[in-house]
């Protein structure tokens, strides 16, 4: 309408102006941004914790036993943490992951020593259960629309009903459990490595293809951050967000398998003590390499630094305590240094433009940013 | 009112020279976004008495100088403001300012779940009996008294989701002023129109000026014209960010404020050299409904032809709005009717399964439905592209992915620092072309719009609409639904009319003005 903008339209694009192509910038600034405290912290804060340690128990940390007993020790915890990643990157919580873990175990252990079936068998028959949780929970999420927080609170209230059913809460124990093919899924080792670590790997490396490298993953991620944008762009956000439960139901309920093997026996509270360091990983992974979005590698991260702290704990110390005082903490620290900006659904956060960057206020100020594109036009 | 004496000897003076004592005086007001300047030394004094207009097209700065004075943003340093002859601190909302400036903000800031009673008691407390629960009676009275003076009857406590437009309005006025009586101080009212049907606009203008007769000030924004010829006495224009002028209304015409706003050597919308003539009719059409039913509307039909620039629309609630959401399969609840597009297929497809045909839209509210806030400006743009991207075992292609969006970028003119950059860092206006782009990328027969121009400055606005018209001049149908005329006037070839769920009238070429799509909104032609 005014003349200084018909300039700015007839002008075509200089060269310069030009916006820098995809993810191409100087392979030193590449580097420098990939190593900032910013987008790895943790592994920095997990140097830390490893001298320190070193240096308050100088003759049991530094070893490769500790190494071994981090990396062995956390395996399923690791697990159960990649399990909680594909649905919260779609914004829903699945809080059943840890009932459907000791039900797997438990269900295996009984398939193994009260029925007598064989390993193989049972292992399908746990994961069929697991299955049938996973498709409860989306049916109850997806299709019957209530809060997957508080949904999944119940229908994990669901599944330990069934767990006490089987189990009429006491331990399912049996040699079984402890025979070859079946004990060689969570024991075989290489190395003083055992097979647990390579399932951490490749769920990690499969939920790590998926979430970057996918379509659905994009389209997940656009669910979580904006179910109805994600819609208007033929984002089918409800089928995304039933088959991620589905999923974290299977890979916990391959946790469980795994856990009844590592420890020989169904436990029926094997998941329990998982749920809050799966959550814990989850959200401090999220604020690593990919800040805010939830995704595999910083999660691996995650659950490796509150691993090597709890061990160190342990060896420096007796006290009992420390380890939850040691999760919660970090679990706190990392969120606060993101903002708290993850836990928030878009709209709340929309509504705290003046506390967040300047981009994301800006963005609340339509007003104000298009006087300022104005400016820029002349 | 104690000192009505030295009031009528400051209104004398004012005569004189109006801004001799102005009750709020604002001085080198100047705020930064990041590098960009929202801003820049802006004058503005309000004198008691007097109802201040402040007007500005989109993105001139309007709401950023609001939000200043509500003590949401901080000025930049070397801001003055006074109040009465008082200096206040811009950005901390001190209790002095609170007690004498009161905001009527567009959104209103009202509770819709709770009573009038509920709303006005949130600024102000509950009256409490000698046990300490609430008084009903004794709200139900005061809030009551406080409501009457507007003479709009309100059952005071019925939840204001039931109430209509004008009552929440007048509430809104209500709990701002509560509390005010006697206090020398500057009501200010942003956009309060905006969500009122036609009918009531005079009634709130009567509330306003019964305000200005009481000896305040107040502060009206707004972006028509017609409001501000209708109430305001004299009126402040500021463009990209600077105050332009600042004139008696009664020294204005409505084309030399058009020009104030537009700066100079410009036209009106209305006789600009963007409307084409009116189409000749022989086009084969592109799209074609009939008997579409959704919410309000009550059986659409329309033909869309080749290469046509349609525009639909209404006053609010009417359900023009509706159309291209239905047309998109994007509509929420029931919809019935039939659509086809007859350069693809003859078929017809049921109006509920129209998600099926793919039609791509650029939605009204461009936070809620249009960008993935957390997304880059390149994820944005490919989202509804990636199964043309997919190469071996589902993996996305990055390469073609980069380049598609590099492209796209470059065609539209989107203004960023690089696509990986968050769709949040980019302008309204930018982030608009970011949408369109992703659009038409899918290179859809039938393009539908909604408030394509919502939010974004007039710079950016004349790059739309270029945009548009390209890309009907090669044959896309496209729909304009808006309620900004200047959209319509400036974009379409024909405008279809919704009133009461129907297409009440239908206007083409150079029929279509200002003054004709109002009365065919309306109903007064």
């Amino acid at each position: 309408m005014t003349a200084t903008p018909t300039r700015a339209v007839q002008r075509p694009p200089s060269a310069a102006q030009r916006p820098a192509p995809f993810l191409r910038g100087a392979p030193v600034r590449r580097v420098a941004a990939a190593l900032s405290f910013r987008n790895i912290g943790a592994v920095y804060v997990w140097l830390v914790i490893v001298v320190l340690f070193s240096v308050w128990a100088p003759d049991t940390f530094p070893t490769t036993i500790t190494v071994k007993q981090v990396l062995n020790g956390n395996a399923v915890a690791g697990l159960v943490a990649l399990s909680v990643v594909p649905p919260l990157a779609a914004r829903v919580f699945d809080l059943s992951v840890a009932y459907t873990m000791s039900l797997t175990s438990v269900l295996t252990a009984r398939f193994l020593v009260s029925a007598g079936l064989g390993p193989g068998v049972a292992v399908a028959l746990a994961m069929t259960a697991a299955l049938l949780v996973g498709v409860v929970n989306g049916i109850v999420v997806v299709v019957l629309r209530v809060d997957s927080f508080i949904a999944t609170l119940a229908t994990g209230a669901l599944v330990q009903s069934l767990i006490t059913m089987v189990t009429d809460d006491s331990s399912i124990t049996g040699v079984q459990l402890l025979a070859k093919p079946f004990s060689s899924i969570a024991q075989l080792d290489a190395g003083g490595i055992t097979l647990p670590v390579l399932y951490l790997l490749l769920a990690a490396l499969t939920i790590w293809f998926l979430l970057e490298h996918t379509a659905t993953g994009r389209r997940l991620y656009a669910t979580g951050f904006n179910p109805d944008a994600a819609r208007l762009q033929g984002v089918r956000t409800d089928r995304l967000r039933f088959v991620t439960l589905v999923a974290s139901a299977l890979l916990s309920g391959f946790a469980g398998v795994v856990f009844a093997s590592s420890v020989g026996s169904g436990s029926p509270t094997a998941g329990t003590p998982y749920l809050l360091s799966a959550y814990a990983a989850a959200f401090v992974g999220a604020t690593q390499l990919r800040a805010g979005r939830f995704n595999a590698w910083g999660t691996v991260l995650a659950v490796l630094l509150l691993g090597t702290g709890i061990t160190g704990l342990g060896l420096a110390t007796s006290a009992q305590w420390a380890a939850s005082l040691f999760t919660g903490s970090v679990l706190i620290v990392a969120l606060v240094l993101t903002g708290g900006r993850l836990t928030l659904p878009a709209a709340l956060r929309r509504r705290r433009g003046s506390h967040s960057r300047v981009g994301s206020e800006a963005a609340s100020e339509g007003d104000a940013l298009s006087a300022v594109d104005k400016e820029t036009a002349e | 009112m104690t000192d009505i004496s030295s009031n009528m000897r400051q209104d004398k003076a004012f005569r004189a020279q109006r801004t001799e004592r102005p009750i709020l005086r604002l001085a080198a007001l100047s705020k930064r976004f990041g590098g960009t300047q929202a801003l820049s030394d802006v004058d503005l004094q309000v004198a008691p008495g007097e109802i201040h207009a402040l007007i500005g097209p989109n993105g001139s700065g309007k709401s950023t100088l609001i939000k200043i004075l509500a003590g949401y943003h901080h000025a930049e340093p070397g801001a003055r403001a006074e109040l009465d002859g008082e200096p206040f601190d811009l950005g901390h909302a001190t209790t002095s300012r609170h007690d004498r400036l009161r905001f009527v903000h567009q959104e209103l800031g009202l509770v819709g779940e709770l009573s009038a009673i509920d709303n006005l008691a949130l600024s102000h407390g509950f009256a409490r009996t000698a046990l300490g629960n609430i008084d009903w009676p004794q709200m139900s009275r005061r809030t009551t008294a406080l409501v009457e003076r507007f003479g709009v009857d309100i059952d005071v406590r019925r939840p204001l989701a039931k109430a209509t437009p004008v009552q929440r309005t007048v509430v809104a006025i209500a709990a701002a002023l509560q509390g005010w009586e006697g206090v020398r101080g500057v009501l200010v009212l942003d956009e309060p129109t905006a969500v009122l049907p036609p009918g009531e606009v005079a009634r709130l203008f009567d509330i306003v000026r019964e305000i200005r007769d009481s000896g305040a000030g107040v502060l009206y924004v707004s972006h028509r014209m017609d409001e501000i010829f209708a109430l305001a006495d004299r009126v402040t224009v500021i463009r990209g960010g600077r105050r332009i002028a600042t004139r008696p209304v009664a020294e204005l015409t409505p084309r030399s404020l058009a020009e104030l706003m537009a700066g100079e050597e410009t036209h009106t919308p209305t006789d600009t050299d963007h409307r084409p003539a009116p189409s000749t009719g022989s086009t084969p059409s592109v799209l074609q409904i009939r008997g579409l039913r959704a919410g309000p509307l009550r059986g659409v039909d329309l033909d869309l032809g080749r290469g046509e620039r349609l525009g639909i629309t209404g006053l609010v609630g009417s359900g023009h709005e509706i159309v291209p959401y239905a047309v998109c399969g994007a509509h929420t609840g029931p919809v019935s009717g039939r659509l086809r597009l007859p350069g693809r297929s003859e078929r017809w497809t049921e109006a509920r399964d129209a998600d099926t045909l793919g039609l791509p839209m650029v939605p009204a509210d461009r936070a809620v439905e249009g960008v993935i806030g957390d997304f880059s400006v390149g994820e944005n743009l490919t989202l509804p592209l990636l199964r043309r991207l997919r190469a071996k075992v589902g993996r996305l292609h990055r390469r073609r992915e980069s380049a598609l969006v590099d492209d796209w970028i470059r065609r539209v003119g989107v203004r960023t620092a690089g696509p990986g950059a968050r769709i949040t860092t980019l302008s309204g206006g930018n982030q608009q072309k970011v949408v369109m782009a992703r659009c038409l990328a899918q290179h859809p027969p039938v393009l539908a719009l909604c408030e394509p121009t919502a939010g974004v400055d007039i710079a950016t606005r004349l790059q739309l609409y270029d945009l548009i018209e390209r890309q009907a001049a090669e044959g896309m149908g496209v729909i304009v639904c808006s309620s900004d005329t200047q959209d319509l006037l400036a974009l379409c070839t024909r405008v279809l009319v919704v009133r009461d769920g129907r297409i009440a009238r239908e206007i083409s070429g150079r029929d279509i003005t200002e003054r004709a799509l109002v009365h065919a909104m309306e109903g007064t032609e």
